[in-house]
């Protein structure tokens, strides 16, 4: 989610954007992700890189492009359709892609970012979320059986204060910044004139790119990302309503999309009708490479020409009655005797 | 003579081309004063572009030219701005020669008046003679294709110019007197813009003229040649009306052309004068006032044509000028057509009362229809109401100026057949005042 318009919060879409990516390079589908940006830095009349969203200086990685998918976008994300998204109090018209439909057994990443203060998120310059409401949403989700496991990531100024009022079991919290603290965003990119990303989610993006979908990184490596001295602010986090310890928590729990898949060295016949036939051993599947982020297309191959086509010709009908006239208003006028010269 | 009128197109030539490569050639052309939605350039290449993708130009409220022109450009739209030059080329040159024409039928018409002994004694001055009149042509052609309005029309790549071309080989086909060609012509002008109906009066008069058929509405030769014209021009319409279905097989165009024409639905700012009516007008009044404007457009026909019925070209052109005036999407274009005929009446000089006050409105409106447009739409400190004055401004000029010449034009037929010092009953010096 990010709160935040407006071109000099470009950070905070970058920010979203990145982790969005993230999640989707380990194997989370669309379908699962509920986007909510105000998505308008990729065609504000402020940027000189129109249809890109950049978050790394020198403009090397964009992540806008072709495959995301912004579920709330613009005047959609306010606080009510945040917590509607949580508890599930949706109209029944809402489409799915903007439902989260998760049961008992879903591990929910929730990552938040924008302006914020002592206790509250400000929404799009006009309302704010206390971690009041944040907190009986997420009860409401726990006694609705919404979640198995839910990871809540903040990086706003006094980012914090946004989680110290949970009570609901299973909440795992991390915040860029304390109480009384500010976050502070990562260079500046003198190109597009603002800054590109926040210095938490800058760092815990670059652990999270040596994170494949095969790795066995746990939460307390994600806890050190970012010491103070190349965050200025002192990272939080909250584990104490957690039931598992954070140091048998798989990153990809939450950030990836694992499939548990056994191994068995046994044949199953399938069919009964081909006894001969054996199975093939299901094989456990590796990411062979991690996929890096510079490997994209550029934007320049993306926005193609296409070619002219000329297709459309008049009929002949017309080109023979419309020459048909005009001879004849030739000969017409000027007589017929020049046709002996004609021909 | 046609040396020099080849240097005034070689001339005109360069201005042009030299205008396209600029970059002041994108700014003129989007322009509204130059490109009114009826025949923007823009949507020329739209149509087609929709034609290329297989939907017909019509579908939705953006083309509205003619299935002719859509055949025009389909093959020569990457020579856009050599066919553009080319018909302001080929304008001026039938505009030359039509003049030339004009020049001798008003000497002949002047002979046999002089002999008929219909002018009063002292007239000798108000005589025209070919001395005066030999450069007449030359300025016409002069007066259109430099003037600034047909050159910013020129290189808006505004297909104002097609219709300026066929309205001046209209009017060389009257004059040279031929009724065919004359039909076939103003049906095809009928056909691009719906207004040049108006000048059916003004041809057939000269038409007649021409026959030596006397305009009396008992006559029997009158009613004939009448029948006989209008006949050729309804059947030429018909025809190019049919052959324009069997380009896209379907009546389309009629709604999109004249429909638009007609009802005026698109109210983008323009020199005219509906566009700010018809924004600030209820709904269940529209009706009623577009009726009212476009009927003004043809009003003027019959009461100037029982006026002006032994003078059909001065006719032809102030219902030129009132076309351009009152049409539902004028542009400068349109302006700059009946400005090249005013060096046709350049001896009437001397009986224009206005002439310096109303050329300065309209080079200064001229000059501040960008700037409230800018002040306007950019800069956000005008609204519209600074754009429809200088709109008004604008056309009053045009109205004073017309109607100014038409004045001078009166008094000096007056002056022709009362002599010049006309005196009343008690033998002091008289005034004529126009009432």
């Amino acid at each position: 989610v990010c709160t935040s318009r407006f071109w000099f919060n470009y950070r905070h879409v970058a920010n979203t954007l990145s982790v969005y990516r993230s999640v989707k390079r380990l194997g989370i589908p669309d379908s699962h992700i509920v986007l909510m940006l105000a998505d308008d830095m990729a065609c504000n009349p402020r940027n000189p890189k129109p249809a890109t969203v950049f978050s790394h200086k020198n403009m090397e990685l964009n992540v806008y492009g072709d495959d995301v998918e912004v579920d709330y976008r613009s005047y959609e994300v306010t606080v009510e359709n945040f917590l509607r998204v949580l508890t599930g109090r949706i109209p029944p018209s809402t489409p799915r892609s903007k439902r989260l439909l998760s049961d008992d057994r879903s591990n929910i990443l929730i990552y938040m970012t924008g302006h914020g203060g002592n206790g509250f998120l400000k929404f799009q310059d006009s309302e704010e979320i206390t971690n009041v409401e944040l907190a009986d949403a997420f009860e409401q989700m726990w006694q609705k059986r919404r979640y198995n496991e839910l990871l809540f990531i903040i990086d706003t100024c006094q980012g914090a204060s946004m989680y110290e009022r949970f009570y609901s079991p299973n909440i795992m919290a991390l915040a860029s910044s304390q109480v009384g603290e500010d976050s502070l965003s990562h260079q500046p990119d003198l190109g597009i004139g603002v800054h590109l990303m926040d210095r938490y989610t800058f760092y815990v993006l670059e652990f999270l790119e040596e994170i494949h979908p095969a790795s066995q990184t746990n939460m307390n490596d994600l806890f050190q990302v970012c010491p103070k001295s190349l965050c200025v602010s002192t990272p939080g986090h909250r584990t104490d309503l957690f039931q598992r310890d954070p140091q048998n928590v798989l990153i990809t729990d939450f950030f990836g999309s694992v499939r548990k898949v056994e191994i068995t060295a046994e044949t199953l016949s399938l069919d009964r009708d081909v006894p001969g036939l054996e199975s093939k051993l299901p094989e456990e599947e590796l990411a062979t490479e991690p996929l890096k982020y510079a490997e994209q297309l550029p934007v320049a191959q993306i926005i193609h020409q296409k070619p002219k086509q000329k297709d459309w010709h008049p009929p002949g009908g017309f080109i023979l009655g419309l020459w048909a006239l005009i001879i004849m208003v030739f000969f017409k006028t000027y007589g017929i005797k020049h046709m002996k010269h004609v021909f | 003579m046609a040396a020099p009128l080849v240097l005034v197109v070689l001339a005109a030539v360069t201005v042009r081309a030299a205008l396209y490569r600029s970059s002041l050639a994108a700014f003129i052309a989007e322009r509204v004063e130059v490109a009114s939605p009826l025949n923007a350039w823009k949507r020329v290449v739209e149509g087609l572009a929709l034609l290329d993708l297989g939907v017909s130009p019509y579908s939705g409220a953006i083309f509205h030219e003619t299935p002719l022109i859509i055949y025009l450009f389909h093959f020569l739209i990457e020579y856009a701005e050599l066919v553009f030059m080319i018909t302001d080329v080929l304008t001026a040159v039938a505009l030359y020669l039509a003049i030339q024409d004009f020049n001798k039928v008003v000497f002949k018409k002047q002979k046999l008046l002089i002999e008929l002994d219909k002018y009063a004694p002292d007239v000798a001055e108000l005589i025209q003679t070919p001395m005066e009149m030999h450069y007449i042509p030359l300025k016409v052609a002069l007066f259109y294709l430099l003037n600034p309005y047909t050159v910013m029309s020129c290189v808006a790549k505004s297909t104002c110019a097609i219709n300026n071309s066929v309205i001046a080989f209209f009017i060389l086909a009257t004059i040279k007197g031929s009724a065919f060609l004359s039909a076939v012509f103003l049906a095809l002008a009928t056909y691009q813009s719906l207004y040049p109906l108006t000048l059916f009066a003004p041809a057939l008069l000269y038409l007649l003229q021409r026959q030596f058929i006397p305009v009396k509405l008992k006559s029997k030769s009158f009613w004939l040649y009448t029948m006989q014209y209008a006949s050729l021009y309804l059947c030429s319409l018909v025809v190019i009306i049919c052959l324009s279905f069997f380009l896209l097989n379907s009546w389309d165009f009629i709604p999109s052309v004249y429909g638009f024409i007609l009802s005026v639905p698109d109210l983008t700012p323009n020199i005219g004068l509906f566009w700010y009516f018809f924004a600030e007008m209820f709904e269940h009044f529209s009706l009623f006032f577009v009726c009212v404007f476009q009927i003004n457009v043809f009003f003027y026909t019959i009461p100037l044509a029982i006026k002006l019925k032994e003078h059909p070209v001065f006719f032809l052109f102030v219902q030129l000028a009132i076309i351009s005036i009152f049409k539902s999407y004028p542009t400068v274009g349109d302006v700059a057509l009946y400005m090249a005929f005013l060096p046709v009446w350049s001896h009437l000089y001397r009986f224009l009362r206005n002439i310096f006050i109303l050329s300065c409105v309209l080079i200064f409106c001229s000059f501040l229809f960008p700037v409230l447009w800018h002040l306007w739409i950019y800069a956000g400190s005008a609204n519209s109401n600074f754009y429809y004055a200088i709109t008004l401004t604008f056309n009053i000029g045009q109205i004073l100026l017309i109607s100014d010449y038409f004045y001078a034009f009166l008094r000096r037929e007056y002056y022709l057949t009362h002599g010049l010092h006309l005196t009343r009953q008690d033998g002091t010096e008289a005034m004529l005042v126009l009432k």
